[in-house]
């Protein structure tokens, strides 16, 4: 039996909202998404530890009140630098390919380099291209490989984005 | 949690709830607490959440769902304990009444426990592998059948031996799940005698064997000895069956404890068993065809998915009956190998363990550098390598046989008569003798593992550089005496001095190709590490370059005495064919930085910038460990965008890298016509020189003109030097 192709969504890009993450009303919308696309089960207590302390770096977007993405991210002291990681991104299949993904994380890594935080980090699959290539554009470099790291046997990248020193104010 | 009950009655009838595995003692009593839990649940609004001091968001986390079949690993799937499962007819012995069924479902077993113990070796835990067996989680019942009982001994034996090996080779991090046995029952008494255990029970097979084929030619059988199982047809196929299964058993144990005798006395031994299980092996997969047709029902599904031979599930497997001793979590559903699959990792496994068996021992550093390298490119699992670091570094010594000042003192290229100097209980040398025995076991480790490691390991090289440096001027600042030791002092230090600078670049050297085969760099990088891999080449080239001619010296005064022929004079003059294989290195890495400079100058395609930071950031990232251990000096990145800055199709005209690289590549290769290895390269850099010299003539000639002109970067015949691929889109 084949697959059914899969459906793509028909929008103009300009349709899609993005929200930063605006309380209790939006963790839900965040929940379903995640628990939907990831294959790690998160309890509820994972959200809520990021999207309370850093709801400033959580963002949604949605397509005429729908839900369509989500990226939620922390922030703080790791080893004398203050970086940033990237912890969930995911956006629902006939949404993707848009440029919905590369939009969430530009806000959410705008607000971590206004908040003072020197590198950005997260984790990715090897075989993820979509990711690699996304995080790539964006200026992250792969700065190790980490040996199966992935319960399946599959190696991950640790991605990595330096900020420039910041510009003296003369 | 409340230190007094706040509701002290139990359930609404007064009493306690029945549990069937729990029961109620003397001082313990059941209380339904479920009022008490829907009052808390009414306590709290959403998203409300009680703050202790101890417990934040943060311990939060750990949080389980308690019935959740992802996050707890207490739930009970199908039986709550191993017990309880062997009293509902999980594992029965005999398997079967039937003889004929029950020494099929005894071949099964081993075929699946195969198949677990490879995907064990593959990176999975021995709990949900290996020791899913309800057979071998109480191998003592088993005892009133020999074929199992034996087979489970020696697999018990046998996984307790790879464990140690592993754990002795301390191999870190991603792959410590591995050495993971907690509460598993690893330790059996009498497991000292598994093999005459399973020779005995072999030895009953073999006459079965014989029997059943004396009574084939007619002749008489001996009438105490009852055949294997009920049906004379099968008899012979399943005895070889099981020979060659418990035979590869055999002799894979008499693998593990050869290598494992100290100083590779053991080796030779190794090999020859290391060949009967592959042929044992070859017999196995040659049975299955036997054991398929042997029953009237077929199984179901892909028979290469299957973990047996046969094609039929195993009876006595329990994945989940471990859970609670894996983790807090619950253990990930694992897919166990397939039997096929299992049998190819064990014949890779002992080709890659026979690599090691029929190594040299050469008490020459740099061939043995070349040899590891070698070998690690099969890409061979954690129980190879494992076997290769105790092979290498025991007691303190190469090969448990040579102190590494000894192998220090050879590598540069130093006389005999110096290797017992006093200088080596100098604390700078043992810790260079430390840091030369860290070396090869991080060599063995895992290519991921190994790059960070090697990474932060050339701060520490030098560190002791320097250090050597400064004993050096201290003792010898003053050039004045011509004592014979001090002048061997002298000598030692010098030689040493150099030998670890060209180390260093050997190290730094690794890091950077590393970096290809982890595919840690995306095209738009490959400029920037062509460029610093062609600084690192240039300094390792000149040290090796000064180590020959040095060790040159060093043989000269020793062997040939006087006779300086116009030939020896000659081959002094010559570079020396390693130095001119890095030299074709050099150039290859030239003309790629190069290239790749002038299709970013030139192409705009190809360098699209990031709007979070610069190439600046990337090098500093890609490079740090390399910068901060100052290797080499005077190289950053405004001395990078100096020299690619002012690449074009016109310059990169002007000079063709390539050429040189096929040129050299060309000359060299009688040198190492001994050397297949080193010949093999030869033959990759020279198509890698040939393709990139004709692909930079294309793109020098149409590549401004032409937009259509696409060019990428494959790594098809080299590990890390990229072949150019110019299409037209």
């Amino acid at each position: 039996m084949e697959a059914k192709p899969e459906e793509k969504a028909e929008f103009e890009e300009a349709e899609i909202e993005y929200v930063s993450y605006g309380g209790e009303h939006h963790l839900p919308l965040i929940m379903n998404l995640v628990d939907q696309e990831l294959s790690e089960p998160y309890s509820i207590f994972t959200y809520r530890y990021f999207v309370y302390l850093w709801p400033q770096l959580s963002f949604l977007a949605f397509h005429k009140g729908k839900c369509v993405g989500t990226v939620v991210c922390k922030m703080g002291e790791h080893r004398n630098t203050f970086r940033g990681y990237i912890a969930m991104l995911v956006v629902i299949k006939p949404y993707r390919g848009r440029g919905i993904a590369t939009e969430l994380v530009t806000r959410s890594i705008r607000m971590m380099m206004e908040s003072g935080c020197e590198e950005v980090t997260l984790e990715a699959e090897v075989t993820n291209k979509g990711a690699l290539a996304l995080y790539g554009r964006l200026g992250f470099i792969r700065a190790k490989r980490l040996f199966h790291y992935y319960l399946n046997g599959v190696d991950a990248f640790r991605l990595k984005l330096l900020f420039p020193p910041p510009r003296q104010v003369l | 949690m409340a230190d007094k009950p706040v509701y002290e009655e139990a359930s609404i009838d007064g009493q306690p709830p029945k549990l069937a595995s729990i029961p109620a003692s003397d001082t313990t009593v059941w209380a339904d607490a479920s009022p008490l839990l829907q009052a808390a649940c009414a306590g709290l609004r959403d998203g409300e959440l009680i703050h202790g001091d101890n417990f934040n968001l943060f311990a939060a986390m750990s949080a389980l769902e308690i019935m959740d079949p992802k996050m707890d690993s207490g739930i009970v799937c199908t039986y709550y304990s191993i017990d309880e499962a062997i009293e509902n007819g999980a594992a029965p012995i005999p398997i079967s009444l039937d003889s004929t069924i029950d020494v099929r479902c005894t071949i099964d077993i081993m075929d699946h426990l195969l198949a677990c113990e490879a995907a064990w070796h593959k990176g999975h835990s021995l709990a949900q592998t290996v020791f899913s067996c309800i057979y071998l989680l109480r191998l003592d019942r088993t005892a009133p059948h020999a074929l199992l009982h034996s087979y489970c001994r020696i697999i018990r034996a046998t996984c307790k031996a790879v464990v140690s090996v592993v754990s002795d080779a301390r191999t870190h991090e991603e792959e410590d799940l591995f050495t993971m046995t907690y509460g598993l029952p690893l330790n059996g008494d009498g497991d000292d005698k598994c093999l005459s255990i399973l020779n005995a029970v072999e030895e009953t097979i073999s006459r079965q064997l014989r029997a059943c084929k004396a009574t084939s030619s007619k002749r008489r059988l001996p009438e105490d000895l009852e055949p294997l199982q009920s049906n004379s047809n099968l008899e012979e196929g399943f005895c070889k069956a099981l020979l060659c299964r418990l035979r590869f058993r055999k002799h894979f144990f008499h693998v593990l404890s050869c290598m494992k005798r100290p100083q590779g006395r053991g080796l030779e031994s190794a090999r020859k068993h290391i060949a009967s299980c592959l042929t044992e092996l070859e017999s196995i997969l040659e049975s299955a065809d036997f054991l398929r047709s042997c029953f009237d029902e077929s199984c179901e599904g892909d028979i290469d998915d299957k973990t047996t031979a046969s094609g039929f599930e195993p009876i006595g497997f329990d994945a989940m009956l471990n859970s609670r001793l894996s983790a807090p979590t619950p253990p990930r559903a694992i897919k166990i190998l397939s039997w096929k699959k299992a049998v190819e990792y064990f014949v890779k496994l002992l080709h890659d363990l026979d690599v090691i068996c029929s190594y040299s021992l050469d008490p020459h550093l740099e061939s043995l550098l070349r040899f590891v390298v070698q070998f690690q490119k099969s890409q061979p699992d954690l129980v190879a390598r494992s076997h290769l670091q105790l092979l290498l570094v025991q007691d303190g010594k190469l090969y448990g046989r040579d102190p590494f000042f000894a192998v220090i003192n050879k590598a540069a290229a130093l006389p005999e008569a110096t290797k017992n100097h006093d200088i080596q209980k100098n604390e700078s040398f043992l810790q260079l003798g430390m840091l030369v025995m860290n070396l090869l076991k991080i060599l063995c480790t895992n290519a991921a593992w190994q790059r960070r490691k090697l990474g932060k390991f050339l701060q520490d090289w030098r560190v002791i550089y320097v250090q050597l440096e400064l004993a050096f001027r201290n003792e010898y600042g003053e050039v004045s005496s011509s004592s014979n030791d001090e002048n061997t002092c002298m000598k030692i230090f010098q030689h040493i001095l150099l030998w670890v600078e060209e180390q260093t670049y050997w190290i730094a050297f690794r890091f950077l190709i590393l970096g290809f085969e982890l595919e840690l760099y995306s095209t738009g990088e490959y400029c920037m590490v062509y460029w610093y891999l062609y600084a690192v080449l240039i300094k390792l080239t000149e040290k090796t370059h000064l180590m020959m001619a040095v060790s040159h010296d060093t043989a000269k005064r020793k062997g040939k005495k006087k006779k300086d022929s116009s030939k020896d004079l000659a081959r002094e003059s010559r570079i020396p064919p390693a130095v001119l294989f890095l030299q074709c290195y050099i150039c290859l890495a030239e003309g790629l930085t190069m290239m790749l400079a002038a299709l970013r100058n030139e192409i705009p395609v190809f360098h699209s910038p990031s709007p979070f930071n610069t190439e600046h950031e990337k090098f500093v990232q890609h490079f740090e460990l390399l910068q901060r251990a100052c290797i080499p000096d005077h190289v950053s990145y405004p001395s990078y965008k100096e020299s690619t800055t002012h690449a074009r199709f016109s310059t990169l005209a002007m000079y063709n890298y390539f050429k040189d690289a096929q040129r050299i590549a060309k000359e060299v290769k009688s040198s190492f016509s001994n050397d297949p290895e080193r010949l093999a390269e030869l033959r990759k850099l020279e198509q890698v020189a040939e393709h990139n010299s004709v692909a930079q003539n294309v793109i020098c000639r149409l590549g401004a003109l032409d937009p259509s002109l696409k060019v990428s970067f494959e790594f098809s015949h080299h590990p890390f030097f990229a072949t150019v691929v110019v299409k037209r889109s």
